[in-house]
């Protein structure tokens, strides 16, 4: 299971969970396994997030690896300037 | 549109005299040709004054004071020899007009016919006393600069009537003017205040004073109780402060996205007793 | 992507040469937007409404259209219905529905013989006008009285009980902010506002568009990203995608404004109508009325410190406006307000609200230099209250690599010490002021960005490279894009030649922004190039008779790899080109992706300012600028980047600003009154690079163009606090505002 950190405009949507722990070894099973675990996520995934992978930021590519071990944050979808 | 090249200031006056819509003459466009740009005036007759002979001259005359002609640039003001050495103030006041691409073009007469109160060529003309001559359909007359700008865009000219040329008095001796005026940037920008100073000295003592400020009212304003405020003094801290306090009482400003009406009255104050120091030098002959 | 890690030895990159845009460009020879033209093309003109919100009863173009010359008037009749989301925010912006949401909505437009009868025709519409009341200031538009612009265009975000221009919230971050703010020994608390300020860029909009009643067209425009202006188009009109060829002209600065459609689509549909090509040229008041400037900030910010100089805990609310229609950049502005530092305790609140005005655009950097200018100006404060060091402060609680951010990730290698250390080094940093002189000093951060892209190299039969990328060049990055290909081909960069391909001839690539082109399109080239010298090297060896792996590419030439690989004199890129017809045919490499590797750029400016005591007029003295490039690969145009984002943000602390009056309409639609710096205004801008590389690319390139916009903000303001003493808190700096405080303070 990865550890997924939410932003805490999130929290009141998973019952103020800060972690939401899901399966998944890439970015994309990441996001999948989220709306389904918890649906109440879905409304923001679907607008879009970005999400960090041990520090680094991937607006989009869904097949990023991910480790159980790595450090993972939903983040506010980025846009470019 | 119609576009006139006349090649006298008769035929100017006879064909704006005859024109029945909107009539513009052309010096160096700098305003005309902006405002046909952006749709605000779109000129029936559009009357090029620019191939009149003469109209590029800058002449001394016999009794030392200078005529200038209506087509000549603020550049060919800048680079004459002697004309900023006489009045530095009003060749300072149409220097700082636009930029080095403006200043190829734009005329002093243009400046003052456009009419706006903050127009940065005309308050040192009004302090130095210059006059205009205006050719019209009956014939030509002298008028003071300061009595055409009658309110914003608005002259004393009358239909038919062109300005063939500008006089300015010889300077004298012992007499210094200045114009300076404020905007948040260096260039490219309207006055939000202006100031000219002309003064003269006997020593250290200021014998004749005019002050003109701009961008403070509906026209361009030369104050007395400012002058009054200076001669006889050796602008000292207590006539500079007179100054101030008398260049802040003529202000009638706007409040608008250019200025609030309390920092023009303040802005006012301070350029006055700039000017005025800067003159003064000039007078003295310590400052060029 | 397996990478191997930034190169470090470089033959051509980090050199200075001209950029091969260069000449046509001085030589007026460069065709920007409004320089196309076609045989047959109509010209069109756009009627704006001139109230700030009104709803539109009745368009009547007959006279318009019985004007002789006119060939075509569209109105939102003319644009399919249904869209949704932000197709459906770009079709209301290009033009208006049922109701006209700002001065200077485009209402109507008309194609014509010529510019002339176009402008004359739009007089002849008549549009019947409900004036509705309206409101521009964004702490205004959240109050309970405040007219809605549009029901129903908040997301799942926005608590309950919000005003509707409230469209999105957000919150967030980590810790206990009482715990942390009781662990300090000076806590600031203080309210900022900044005004909206516009790109600026002295190309307006323009295009010429041709489309046939078969749906296929053709259109040329002034833009960062073409397959950005072809999916908006496509969507905005209903057309399929790649029925529309979407050419770049040369382009005249973006910033940003020019990564979304104004005009495009208009055009398009005239010219449909028509039957004829379509002409489109913004002029200046239409840009400031109608393309979108970036948002407005208010904002409240909290932090705490101890007296060795410990950021103990940080918040701040940010309620940002965008216009009419969601997207103020408040993500940005709160996920970045605090980046610079490692922080137990954080906390951030933002409101995306809408008001009647033009729909906001990217501005480099969106959202970050409304957000630094604040927490910034607290931290001055901060150093001032407990008399500590700015730039010791810094460094004090700076992040680097592996520091949680406040967003939330650990930081990758980031140089933000790096440049707080060059900056105390600088001699600007230890220049004596005067009287009435300040120094100012601030940070801020961009986190850059990958995108899509998509580049092809292919190889000349003189052996000379030609190389296709699909980001317009805006600062040079034709040269930057050459030395690259030259670095990894290994020839000069003269022998290179970059084009900017149209949306017909490579894949989907993302526009210039994000401070992405050297990056991305430079990595899809290295990439491309890579490939490409593989298959030269594949020619040598069939040529020499070895194995493939037995060739490598060193310098322009295959070599035999080592004394096994046999006895071979190299081969020259030009001689394998000579031959390559008879060989196997043309040799090209090709690379797309979208790369996630992008590394931030961190950057701390100081500047020095004079105040005239008696008139508030602010001058800028020194200015420096040390930032984090990673690799700069021709550091002259990064040094160009670099004093860009510096001027703009002076011009946005300075004078900049959008006035509106009471009646909603803007008041400084033109150069005059909006006041961007003029060249005369400047310092020289110093620069530093600092190189910390970014192990997210092959050279180690961290995007640039951005960072540099963020720290002017709050390190002018924090120079003018030094010069006369009071806190400025409201932007931007106009001689009225700074001379008010002055008079206050005495
Ligand atoms: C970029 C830019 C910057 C500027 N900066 C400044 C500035 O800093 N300060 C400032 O004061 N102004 C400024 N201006 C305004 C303008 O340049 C000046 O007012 C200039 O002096 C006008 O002179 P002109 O010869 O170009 O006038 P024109 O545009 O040719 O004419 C102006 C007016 O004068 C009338 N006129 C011209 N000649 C005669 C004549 N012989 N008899 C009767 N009427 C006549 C015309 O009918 C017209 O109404 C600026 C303009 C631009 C475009």
């Amino acid at each position: 299971m990865v550890q997924v950190h939410l932003w805490s405009g999130l929290r009141p949507l998973v019952d103020g969970r800060e972690v939401v722990e899901v399966e998944g070894e890439t970015v994309g099973q990441l996001l999948d396994n989220l709306v389904k675990d918890y649906p109440g996520l879905k409304p923001a995934i679907d607008k879009g997030v970005s999400i960090s992978v041990d520090g680094q930021i991937i607006p989009k590519s869904r097949g990023v690896k991910v480790k159980d071990s790595s450090e993972v944050f939903l983040l506010q979808r980025l846009y470019a300037g | 549109m119609q576009y006139h090249t006349p090649p006298s200031f008769e035929e100017a006056s006879r064909i704006a005299a005859s024109a029945s819509g909107t009539t513009r003459f052309l010096a160096g466009g700098t305003d005309v040709l902006v405002q046909l740009r952006s749709d605000l005036v779109t000129p029936d007759d559009l009357i090029d004054v620019k191939h009149i002979p003469g109209v590029k001259e800058i002449a001394r005359q016999e009794d030392g004071g200078w005529r200038i002609g209506v087509a000549v640039a603020g550049a060919e003001m800048t680079e004459h020899p002697d004309l900023g050495r006489d009045w530095p103030g009003i060749v300072e006041g149409m220097d700082l007009i636009g930029s080095t691409q403006i200043q190829g073009r734009a005329t002093l007469v243009g400046n003052l016919c456009n009419g706006s109160p903050a127009a940065d060529g005309v308050p040192a003309l009004v302090a130095a006393g210059a006059s205009v001559t205006v050719t019209g359909p009956n014939g030509a007359r002298d008028v003071a600069v300061a009595d055409i700008p009658t309110g914003p865009g608005k002259t004393c000219l009358e239909k038919g009537e062109v300005i063939s040329a500008l006089n300015i008095p010889a300077r004298g001796e012992n007499g210094g003017d200045a114009y300076l005026r404020f905007i948040p940037r260096t260039e490219m920008d309207i006055a939000v205040v202006g100031c000219a100073v002309n003064l003269r000295v006997d020593g250290d003592t200021i014998t004749e004073a005019r002050v003109v400020l701009g961008a403070v009212a509906p026209t361009i304003r030369a104050v007395q109780a400012c002058a009054d405020a200076l001669i006889g003094t050796t602008l000292d801290d207590a006539a500079l402060e007179a100054l101030d306090k008398a260049a802040r009482a003529a202000c009638e400003p706007i409040d608008d996205k250019r200025g609030t009406v309390e920092f023009r009255t303040d802005v006012a104050g301070v350029l006055a007793r700039r000017a005025a120091k800067i003159a003064y030098a000039r007078a003295k002959g310590e400052q060029s | 992507m397996a990478l191997d890690g930034p190169k470090q030895d470089f033959k051509y990159i980090g050199t200075r040469p001209e950029r091969p845009d260069g000449w046509d460009k001085v030589t007026g020879k460069a065709r920007f937007g409004a320089d196309f033209s076609m045989p047959g093309m109509l010209h069109g003109a756009i009627l704006r409404s001139p109230h700030a919100h009104a709803k539109i009863i009745k368009i009547d173009a007959t006279k318009a259209l019985a004007l002789k010359g006119v060939k075509a008037v569209v109105t939102r009749a003319d644009f399919p219905e249904g869209l949704e989301g932000e197709d459906w925010n770009i079709q209301e912006n290009v033009m208006a529905g049922e109701k006209a949401l700002y001065d200077g909505h485009a209402v109507a437009a008309v194609a014509a013989t010529s510019q002339l009868i176009a402008r004359d025709a739009l007089k002849l519409i008549e549009v019947e006008y409900e004036v509705l009341p309206h409101v521009t200031d964004v702490d205004k538009a959240m109050a309970e009285d405040a007219p809605v612009i549009r029901e129903g265009a908040a997301d799942y975000s926005v608590p309950e009980g919000m005003h509707p221009n409230v469209v999105r919230y957000m919150e967030s971050g980590r810790g206990d902010l009482e715990k942390g703010f009781a662990e300090a020994d000076l806590v600031i608390e203080e309210s900022f506002t900044t005004e909206a300020a516009h790109q600026g860029y002295i190309e307006p909009h323009a295009c010429v568009a041709n489309l046939g009643a078969d749906g296929k067209g053709d259109l040329w425009c002034c833009t960062q990203g073409h397959w950005f202006v072809r999916q908006m188009c496509t969507a905005v009109l209903g057309l399929e995608a790649t029925q529309l060829r979407v050419t770049p002209s040369e382009i005249g600065g973006g910033f940003g404004g020019k990564t979304t459609v104004f005009i495009d689509p208009v055009a398009l549909a005239l010219s449909r109508k028509a039957g004829r090509p379509v002409k489109l040229v913004m002029s200046r008041s239409e840009v400031l009325r109608a393309t979108g400037p970036t948002a407005s900030a208010s904002m409240d910010i909290k932090m705490g410190m101890t007296k060795e100089g410990k950021i103990t805990a940080a918040s701040g609310t940010f309620r940002m406006q965008g216009g009419a229609f969601p997207g103020a950049p408040v993500d940005v502005t709160t996920m970045l307000a605090f980046a610079n530092y490692d922080i137990e305790h954080v906390h951030h609140v933002g409101y995306d609200v809408m008001t009647n005005r033009p729909k906001q655009a990217a501005y480099r950097a969106p959202g970050a230099p409304m957000g630094a200018f604040a927490t910034e100006s607290v931290l001055d404060e901060l150093c001032r209250g407990l008399g500590l060091d700015p730039i010791e402060t810094r460094l004090k609680n700076a992040v680097k690599e592996g520091t949680p951010a406040t967003f939330g990730p650990k930081f990758p290698p980031v140089g933000l010490i790096e440049t707080l250390e060059e900056a105390r080094a600088h001699p600007n940093y230890s220049v004596k002021l005067g009287p009435n002189q300040g120094r100012g000093v601030a940070s801020g951060y961009w986190m850059n960005w990958g995108g899509e892209t998509s580049a092809s190299v292919a190889i000349g039969d003189d052996g000379s490279v030609q190389v296709s990328i699909g980001t317009v060049d805006i600062g040079g990055s034709r040269a930057s894009m050459a030395l690259m290909a030259a670095e990894a081909f290994g020839i000069p960069y003269e022998n290179v030649r970059v084009s900017i391909a149209d949306t017909g001839s490579l894949g989907i690539n993302e526009p210039t922004h994000g401070s992405r082109a050297t990056f991305a399109s430079g990595l899809a080239i290295i990439e491309a190039s890579r490939e490409a010298t593989r298959k030269l090297c594949q020619r040598a060896a069939d040529k020499w008779g070895i194995d493939a792996d037995a060739v490598t590419w060193e310098d322009g030439c295959a070599k035999p790899s080592g004394p096994n690989a046999g006895e071979f004199d190299p081969l020259t890129i030009a001689e394998i080109a000579a031959e390559m017809g008879s060989t196997g045919g043309p040799i090209s490499g090709h690379h797309e992706s979208t790369p996630d590797g992008f590394g931030g750029s961190f950057g701390t400016h100081v500047v020095d300012v004079e105040v005239d005591p008696e008139t508030g007029r602010t001058t800028i003295l020194r200015y420096l600028v040390v930032q984090d490039a990673g690799k700069a690969i021709h550091p002259a145009y990064v040094e160009g980047q670099f004093q860009g984002g510096a001027v703009q943000g002076i011009g946005w602390t300075l004078n900049e600003e959008y006035i509106y009056g009471e009646d909603g309409r803007l008041q400084n639609p033109i150069f005059l009154d909006y006041r961007v710096p003029v060249a005369s205004d400047l310092p020289m801008i110093d620069t530093v690079i600092v190189e910390v590389p970014n192990p997210g690319h092959p050279y180690g390139v961290r995007g640039v163009g951005e960072t540099g916009i963020t720290p002017p903000l709050p390190a002018i303001a924090n120079a003018v606090r030094d010069a006369i003493g009071v806190r400025m808190k409201k932007l931007p700096l106009t001689p009225p505002r700074v001379l008010a405080a002055i008079k206050a303070r005495d």
